[in-house]
């Protein structure tokens, strides 16, 4: 008996050693890799990134009027997020190396539509010369890292800071929360992709399991590198941060939070509210013999609803890409 | 670093002087061809047709490795996911130590075939980057008409990439001289400062360059490669062997 408990253990601890290797190598990888998602997928993930990358394009053109120095800068720092996720550092119960997002420090630091269109730059320069995620999952790779990551780590700083915690503390939850975030989404949208007629979730917790040797300590080391990175900047250059407004919670943003956390908070407990339809309307109609009928599409036949949603996608996102140059260019003098 | 067609000794291949604008929109349909494909046979058409063009260039073996070890990596991984983890139709039954391993031939057919997926995309984006060079590519983005601000960011970036890679390196040297990564918390120190220290120098660089620039005239805007007028023959040869694929692509 004890001898068939031994084995069990030796052979889980192999078993986990092996798919810790093989997926901690993979991690490595930390974006989506070329042709892993099927053509409506990568579709699908594009044309969610379209807008986000159009508002950042929107802010650069309204700041670099003011400020002409801005364009080169946003280069600079692309070059910097380029450059921080080339960069194998050791993840020690892991046994191997990865590489943080970066898009935390260009989120807390540049704000999240600018650090958005970084994000964008830097993968699409991967894509192409390091086969570091790919030209078919940019799209996928812009909403993980630079929309959620950029957006977590941008509002957990400012929240943090709001509640009058200190820099460092801020940053590093900035800095961790980015990346737990950015494998999350990493995570859905992989499951998504390979997951085939199999169900979502059982897949889904899989992919995130086998994550978890990797990111639960690298979350940890990139938001002691953000904390870190905002803290010498603070020592040695204090003026940059607060000209990046860095330092200050405007009330644009506490706005904005507030309304994150209601909505949170709202989606939450959305299964215990009925709607309006369910409560007023359904209700008068019913009293008034005006039942509702059968709708003369049904939408709820196998993928219909999502097919049309991919088509109404496809064809805002064609014109929002068409037009997009008018939105984002400066009209000649 | 070695990662772009500039630092490539470049062969006599006609694929080098083909129009760059021609080679990212050959690339952009054979890679929906590739990711909308059901089968095995176009991936591995594509795959062999990539792998010779690979062998013609004469690349590094270096340069190769560091190109598709990760998705050959990834592949692999897939492959075992699917194999042992989806499918209901089980190829063996392994029973070791009380546990079940079952090997799925719905799971096998599916890994394989997303790993085909992955190395035939991967492949046909790699003779892209292998051929063209940075200011051809952003030329032709341009011409695909992609936002004049995303064009600036990725030269301005791209300008700076070596720079900043340049004075990582002399800082890592020095930290890594001074023990800086002997332990996991020096190391993390270390690193932490590496990158504070990166972004510093952008700040530095940004002021420099901006003062640079507006001395040469700069105005907001940076001009782009302009492109000599499409050749009759690119086209055609191109149209072609996309009717080609499309071909066997239908099959």
């Amino acid at each position: 008996m004890k001898r068939i408990k031994l084995l069990k253990f030796v052979f889980c601890f192999c078993l986990i050693s092996t798919f810790d290797f093989l997926f901690s190598r993979a991690a490595r990888a930390m974006h989506i890799s070329e042709g892993i998602l099927p053509f409506n997928w990568a579709l699908l993930w594009f044309l969610i990134a379209v807008p986000f990358v159009a508002y950042g394009l929107y802010r650069l053109k309204k700041i670099s009027n003011s400020d002409i120095s801005f364009k080169p800068l946003v280069g600079l720092m692309a070059a910097v997020v380029f450059i921080i996720s080339c960069m194998p550092i050791p993840v020690p119960t892991a046994g191997t190396c990865s590489h943080p997002c970066g898009t935390g420090i260009s989120g807390i630091l540049l704000g999240p539509a600018i650090s958005i269109l970084i994000t964008a730059v830097a993968l699409l320069i991967q894509a192409l010369f390091l086969a570091h995620g790919g030209l078919s999952t940019w799209g996928a790779d812009i909403v993980s890292m630079g929309v959620v990551g950029s957006f977590a780590g941008f509002l957990t700083f400012k929240a943090l800071r709001l509640l009058k915690i200190n820099l460092a503390v801020s940053a590093f939850f900035a800095g961790l929360f980015a990346d737990w975030a950015t494998y999350l989404a990493t995570s859905v949208e992989l499951t998504a992709g390979i997951k085939g007629s199999a169900p979502f979730l059982p897949l889904f917790w899989k992919i995130i399991v086998a994550f978890i040797p990797t990111q639960l300590p690298l979350g940890i080391l990139e938001g002691a590198m953000t904390s870190g990175m905002i803290m010498l900047l603070y020592k040695k250059r204090p003026d940059l941060l607060i000209k990046m407004k860095v330092l200050k919670v405007t009330k644009a943003v506490v706005v904005f939070l507030s309304i994150f956390f209601i909505s949170c908070f709202s989606l939450a407990n959305a299964a215990e509210w009925p709607g309006v339809d369910e409560t007023v309307v359904e209700k008068y109609a019913e009293e008034h013999g005006r039942a509702a009928r059968a709708p003369l599409i049904n939408t709820d036949q196998g993928d219909l609803l999502l097919f049309v949603f991919l088509l109404a996608g496809a064809i805002g996102g064609f014109v929002g890409g068409y037009y997009w140059r008018k939105l984002t260019e400066q009209k000649p003098k | 670093m070695h990662l772009f067609a500039e630092h490539f000794k470049r062969e006599k291949s006609r694929i080098y002087t083909l129009d760059a604008r021609v080679k990212l929109i050959f690339t952009l349909v054979l890679l929906a061809m590739v990711l909308s494909y059901n089968g095995f046979f176009f991936l591995l058409f594509i795959l062999v047709a990539s792998a010779a063009i690979c062998l013609r260039l004469r690349l590094p073996l270096k340069v190769f490795l560091l190109r598709f070890c990760e998705p050959l990596f990834i592949a692999g991984i897939l492959i075992l996911l699917k194999f042992f983890f989806s499918g209901e139709t089980s190829i063996f039954t392994l029973n070791f130590a009380g546990f079940k391993i079952i090997g799925y031939s719905e799971g096998l057919y599916e890994g394989l075939r997303i790993a085909c997926r992955i190395l035939a995309a991967v492949s046909i984006v790699a003779i892209l980057g292998f051929t063209t060079l940075f200011t051809e590519l952003i030329a032709a983005l341009s011409w695909l008409k992609a936002p004049k601000g995303f064009i600036e960011i990725l030269m301005f970036a791209y300008r700076y990439i070596f720079v900043l890679s340049d004075e990582a390196q002399v800082i890592y040297n020095a930290q890594k001289n001074r023990l800086g990564y002997s332990n996991v918390r020096r190391g993390l120190s270390s690193f932490g400062i590496l990158s504070g220290s990166l972004v510093l120098k952008a700040f530095e660089h940004n002021q420099n360059l901006t003062v640079a620039m507006i001395q040469r005239g700069y105005d907001g805007n940076i001009p782009v490669l302009k492109h000599k007028p499409f050749k009759a023959h690119e086209i055609i040869l191109s149209a072609a062997t996309i009717a080609l694929f499309a071909f066997i692509w239908k099959i």
